[in-house]
C-alpha cells in the first residue's frame, strides 16, 4: 500500500525534488503542498495550502501517513508550532539547518549544542527545532549547503560569482568548510527518516563525507562549467564586495525582483556569506551514513549535473 | 594561539609535548600539521609581526674574502612568516636523479628516494599556493598548449618539465588564522632561541633558552624539538649549542645554487614559434617551461642538474634597444635589493647610460606602457602575482638564464665568529665555495644546449665558453638558498641528520627545512622543504612517546 506524504513547501527547491524522489520511491504518493494553485504533477497530488493557517493545516494532515516539512523562510516557526500542535501521530520529517551550530568551529557532530549565535536566520531555525525535537515522531535533518539542479543558493548564485570572477580562489578567506550536500542526499534521507521507525526522535547532519573547502568547491564548480582560469581574490577586495556593493545590489535585486527582472541584476555578496566561507565548521557524516544508509553523491557527477542544469537556466 | 614573549613574565617556563623553532614556511606547515589530535604544540619565532631593524640585525655575520656570498642579514628575513616574507614562489619538486648516490658526485646519496616524499608534495604544492601537484605540460593541463619551441626535440634537454608558482604565499599571513584556531598550539613571537641545552650524556634536550630583545628570558621544554630556522640559522644555533661539535659535519657542505644568465639564443621561426611565457593552469596558478638537463645524460656525463630559461637580454645594456627593459633600468632604485642585485648587477650606472635608455623608452613608448600596464594590474595589484619580467621578442632574441646543481663540498661551510650579536649569540660566517666541478657541469650543460638547438634547426645559441665560470659567479652564490649544513645522512661523521631528520645520538632533537638536504638539485628549495617537513610530521605523529 503506497503511503500518502505531505510534503509543506512542495514548491521549494528541496520540497520539488521531495516530491519527485517520494513518487520515484514507489513507496509513497506525495501530496505537494504549496500557497499557489497549480496543477500536480504526474504521479503525486497536490492541494493548494497556507500552512500558517492552523485550521487549514489541520484539514490538510487528516488521513496522511507522513510529513516532510520543507518550509524555509518568515513561516517556519508559525507552521512548526501548527505542525506540532495538530496532535497528529505520524512520523514527521523536519528540515532543519547546519545555522542552528552558529559560530561552533571544528568537528560538529549532532550532540553539539544549538548555540544558533550567527543571526535571526539561525534563531528561528533553532526555535523551529525545538518544536520538532518536542515532538517524539519529528525525524530531524540538519543539512549544510544543498546544491544540486534548482538550488538558487548554493549552486546558480555560485555560478553566476564565478561566471563573473567576482569569487574564485579567496585565499584565506574561503579555507572553511563548504557542508556541501547534494539535493538528492537530503530527498534520500528524509525517505529514509519516514521509512525507519528508529530514526524518529533523532536529529542528522547531512553533508557529504569530506566535503571540500568553499576554495576547492569554486575551483571544482568552475571547471565543471568551464569558467576557468579562476582568480585569485583579495580579502581587501572582498570585504569592499560586501562591506560597500553588497547593500545597493540587494536593494536593486529586490526592486527588479517586483518587476521581475531579478535576474538581470548581479547577485549581492552580503558579509554573512563572506563569513561563512571563511567558517571553519565540519559537519560529521557518520550518523546519516550509519542510521539513515545515505552514500553521498560523488561531487564530480553532482557538480557536472548541475552545471548541465545552470547552462539549460541560462539558454 | 599568537601571543608575544612580552605577555610572558620574566623567567617564564613554558612546556609542550613539541616545540617548533622558527615559523617560516617549514615551521609553519609542521605546526599545522602537528597541532591535532591532542598535541600541545609551541611554535616559537623570534622576530616580531612586521619588520624590525633589530631583529634583523641578529642575522648579521661575516662572509667569506672573496665576498662572493651575499652579506648574511640579505636573502632572509628574521619575521614572523620567515623569508617567505619576500620569495619568488618558485615551486618545483626534486628530481629523481637528485636522491642517487652518483659516483661522480662526491658526497651524493639520500638515505631516501623520491618516491618517499612523493607523498607529502601534493600538500606542500597546496600549502604553497601553486596549484597541484602536476610539474609536465602534458599532466598540467587537460588540453594541449603551444610547445615551447616549435621544432625542438633536444637529444639532452626536455621542454616539458614545469615550474609552477606561489602567489607567492606568505605562509605567516596565509596561515595566520588556522594557527590562532588551532587548539592545543601556542606561537610565541620575539621569542629567540639561543641555546639548546642537553642532559649530562648529551643523548636528549632538556630546554632551550628564550630571549627577546626586550630583555624577557625564559625556559622551554619539550618532548621533541624541531629547528626550522632556515639552512643557515639552524646551522649555527647548533653550533652555538656546541651540539655536533666532534664530528663536526654541522655548517659543511653548505651549498647554495649556481645561476646565472648567459650568451644569446636566436631563433629562425616566427615569433609565434616560440613560447616564453607562462601557461595559466585552472587553479589561476602560472606555469612556465624550461629546458631540463636529462638525468641519463647527468649520468652519462658525470655532471650535476641543470635547467635553464629562455630570458630577456641585458638589462643594463643599452643596445637591447628595448624600451620595456630600459624602463626597468629607469626604475632601479624602487626595486629591493634582493631582486635588483640580479637585474641590474653592480655595474656603474652613469649619466650617458641613463639617457641611452631614457631614448629606448621614449622610441619604444607603446610597448613600454603596455608593459607598465600589465605590471601594474597581473603583478602590483594581484593578489597572484605575475612572477617575473617576460619579454615577447620581436626578433626572438633571448639571453639564457640558468639553474644548476651545486656539488657538495665539505669545505664550503658556515662557521661561527667571535663576534657576538644582541643576544650573546656568536654570529656566523659564511664560507661559500664552488669548484671546477660545478664549472663543468654548466659549461658541458650549455654545450649540450648549444648542440641540441643547433641540431634541430631551430635557431642558435651563442655564448663565450671562456665566460661561464665568470658568468656564473658574476652575482655570487644564489640568495635565499640555504642548503646542507645539517644534512641528512646514515653516518654521523658525514651528516647531521637520520632519515627521519632526527640529529644522530639525540633522542628527541629534529631538523627540517634545506639544511638538510644532502645535495641541491637544480630546483628551488622551499616546496621539497615543506614536503620533507610533512614528512617529518607524518612520521612525528606516527611515533607518539
Ligand atoms: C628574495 C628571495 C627569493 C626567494 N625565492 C624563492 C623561490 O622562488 N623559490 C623557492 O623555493 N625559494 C625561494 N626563496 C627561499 C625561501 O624563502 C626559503 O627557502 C624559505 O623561506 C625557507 O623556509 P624556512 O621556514 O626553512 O626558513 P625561513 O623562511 O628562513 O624561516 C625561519 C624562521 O625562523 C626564525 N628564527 C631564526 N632564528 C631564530 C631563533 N634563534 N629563534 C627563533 N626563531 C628564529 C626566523 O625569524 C624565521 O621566521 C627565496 C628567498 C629570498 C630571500
Amino acid at each position: 500500500m503506497t503511503k500518502r506524504i505531505l510534503v509543506l513547501g512542495g514548491d521549494g527547491f528541496i520540497g520539488k525534488h521531495m516530491v519527485s524522489a517520494l513518487a520515484a520511491s514507489g513507496w509513497a504518493m506525495p501530496v505537494a503542498a504549496g500557497r499557489r494553485a497549480r496543477a500536480a504533477a504526474p504521479g503525486t497530488e497536490r492541494i493548494q495550502l497556507d500552512a500558517t493557517d492552523a485550521a487549514a493545516l489541520k484539514r490538510a494532515l487528516d488521513g496522511v501517513d507522513g510529513v516532510v516539512d520543507c518550509i524555509a523562510g518568515g513561516a517556519m516557526v508559525d507552521v512548526a508550532r501548527n505542525l506540532f500542535s495538530s496532535g497528529i501521530d505520524v512520523p514527521v520529517v523536519h528540515l532543519s539547518s547546519m545555522a542552528v551550530y552558529g559560530s561552533a568551529v571544528g568537528l560538529v557532530t549532532e550532540d553539539a549544542p544549538l548555540k544558533a549565535d550567527t543571526g535571526p536566520y539561525a534563531q528561528a531555525k533553532a526555535e523551529a527545532e525545538k518544536l520538532a525535537a518536542a515532538y517524539p515522531r519529528a525525524v530531524i535533518l540538519r543539512p549544510g549547503c544543498v546544491y544540486g539542479p534548482g538550488s538558487t543558493q548554493w549552486s546558480l548564485r555560485i555560478a553566476r560569482l564565478l561566471r563573473a570572477r567576482r569569487i574564485g580562489d579567496l585565499g584565506a578567506g574561503g579555507d572553511g568548510c563548504s557542508n556541501l550536500v547534494h539535493v538528492s542526499d537530503v530527498a534520500a534521507a528524509a525517505l529514509a527518516g519516514l521509512r525507519l521507525p528508529a530514526a524518529q526522535g533523532r536529529a542528522y547532519n547531512l553533508a557529504m563525507d569530506g566535503a571540500p573547502s568553499w576554495n576547492d568547491y569554486f575551483l571544482d564548480f568552475a571547471r565543471a562549467l568551464g569558467a576557468v582560469p579562476i582568480v585569485r581574490l583579495s580579502e581587501k577586495r572582498m570585504t569592499l564586495e560586501s562591506k560597500l556593493v553588497a547593500a545597493p545590489l540587494k536593494i536593486l535585486e529586490i526592486l527588479a525582483g517586483k518587476a521581475g527582472l531579478a535576474r538581470l541584476i548581479p547577485p549581492p555578496i552580503p558579509p554573512s556569506l563572506v563569513r561563512t566561507w571563511r567558517h571553519e565548521i565540519r559537519l560529521s557524516p557518520a550518523r546519516a551514513e550509519a542510521e539513515l544508509g545515505i552514500v553521498w553523491r560523488d561531487l564530480a557527477a553532482g557538480l557536472a549535473e548541475t552545471a548541465a542544469w545552470i547552462n539549460s537556466v541560462a539558454a | 594561539m599568537i601571543l608575544d614573549v612580552q605577555d610572558l613574565p620574566d623567567g617564564f617556563s613554558l612546556d609542550a609535548d613539541i616545540c617548533i623553532v622558527g615559523a617560516g614556511p617549514v615551521g609553519i606547515s609542521l605546526a599545522l600539521t602537528l597541532a591535532t589530535g591532542g598535541r600541545r604544540v609551541l611554535l616559537l619565532e623570534g622576530g616580531g609581526p612586521a619588520p624590525e631593524p633589530d631583529s634583523q640585525a641578529l642575522y648579521r655575520g661575516q662572509v667569506d674574502a672573496a665576498g662572493l656570498h651575499p652579506s648574511p642579514d640579505h636573502y632572509r628575513e628574521r619575521r614572523y612568516g620567515g623569508s617567505s616574507t619576500i620569495w619568488g614562489g618558485r615551486s618545483m619538486p626534486y628530481d629523481s636523479i637528485d636522491f642517487e648516490t652518483r659516483p661522480y658526485v662526491p658526497h651524493s646519496g639520500w638515505p631516501i628516494d623520491l618516491a618517499a616524499l612523493s607523498p607529502f608534495y601534493g600538500e606542500a604544492v597546496r600549502l604553497c599556493e601553486a596549484g597541484r601537484d602536476a610539474f609536465t605540460i602534458e599532466t598540467a593541463f587537460d588540453t594541449p598548449r603551444r610547445p615551447m619551441i616549435e621544432g625542438f626535440d633536444g637529444e639532452h634537454f626536455t621542454t616539458n618539465t614545469l615550474e609552477r608558482f606561489s602567489c607567492p604565499t606568505d605562509f605567516g599571513h596565509r596561515y595566520r588564522h588556522k594557527l590562532e584556531a588551532a587548539e592545543g598550539l601556542q606561537v610565541v613571537l620575539h621569542a629567540n632561541v639561543t641555546d639548546i641545552r642537553r642532559s649530562e650524556t648529551g643523548s636528549e634536550v632538556t630546554g632551550l633558552t628564550v630571549r627577546s630583545l626586550a630583555g624577557r628570558q625564559g625556559q622551554v621544554s619539550a618532548g621533541r624539538v624541531i629547528l626550522a630556522l632556515g639552512g643557515l640559522e639552524t646551522a649555527r644555533l647548533l653550533l652555538a649549542s656546541r651540539i655536533g661539535e666532534r664530528l663536526d659535519a654541522v655548517g659543511r657542505y653548505y651549498m647554495c645554487h649556481i645561476a646565472g644568465t648567459i650568451g644569446s639564443l636566436k631563433f629562425t621561426g616566427p615569433r609565434d614559434s616560440v613560447w616564453n611565457g607562462y601557461d595559466v593552469a585552472d587553479d589561476g596558478s602560472y606555469c612556465r617551461r624550461r629546458f631540463a638537463l636529462r638525468p641519463e645524460v647527468q649520468r652519462r656525463l658525470g655532471i650535476g642538474n641543470f635547467v635553464a630559461r629562455l630570458h630577456h637580454p641585458r638589462i643594463p645594456d643599452p643596445r637591447h634597444r628595448n624600451g620595456i627593459l630600459s624602463a626597468l633600468y629607469l626604475a632601479r632604485p624602487i626595486i629591493p635589493y634582493e631582486y635588483g642585485k640580479r637585474l641590474y648587477g653592480d655595474e656603474a650606472g652613469g649619466l650617458g647610460r641613463w639617457l641611452a635608455h631614457a631614448v629606448n623608452v621614449a622610441t619604444d613608448l607603446p610597448a613600454t606602457l603596455g608593459f607598465l600596464i600589465h605590471m601594474l594590474r597581473d603583478r602590483r595589484l594581484a593578489e597572484r602575482k605575475y612572477p617575473s619580467i617576460v619579454i615577447r621578442s620581436k626578433s626572438n632574441s633571448f639571453s639564457l638564464d640558468f639553474h644548476a646543481e651545486q656539488v657538495p663540498d665539505p669545505d664550503s661551510r658556515v662557521v661561527l665568529t667571535d663576534e657576538v650579536d644582541a643576544l650573546g649569540m656568536p654570529r656566523l660566517k659564511a664560507d661559500w665555495r664552488y669548484g671546477r666541478a660545478d664549472v663543468e657541469t654548466v659549461s658541458r650543460s650549455l654545450a649540450l644546449l648549444a648542440g641540441d638547438i643547433e641540431r634541430s634547426g631551430t635557431g642558435r645559441f651563442d655564448y663565450d665558453p671562456a665566460s661561464v665560470e665568470s658568468e656564473m659567479t658574476r652575482y655570487g652564490a644564489y640568495g635565499g638558498h640555504h642548503i646542507g649544513t645539517a644534512r641528512m645522512g646514515s653516518d654521523p661523521a658525514s651528516s647531521v641528520v637520520d632519515a627521519d631528520c632526527r640529529v644522530h645520538g639525540i633522542d628527541n632533537l629534529y631538523v627540517a627545512g634545506s639544511a638538510v638536504f644532502p645535495t641541491s638539485s637544480q630546483a628551488n628549495p622551499t616546496l621539497t622543504a615543506v614536503a620533507m617537513a610533512l614528512r617529518l610530521a607524518d612520521h612525528l605523529k606516527g611515533s607518539q612517546p
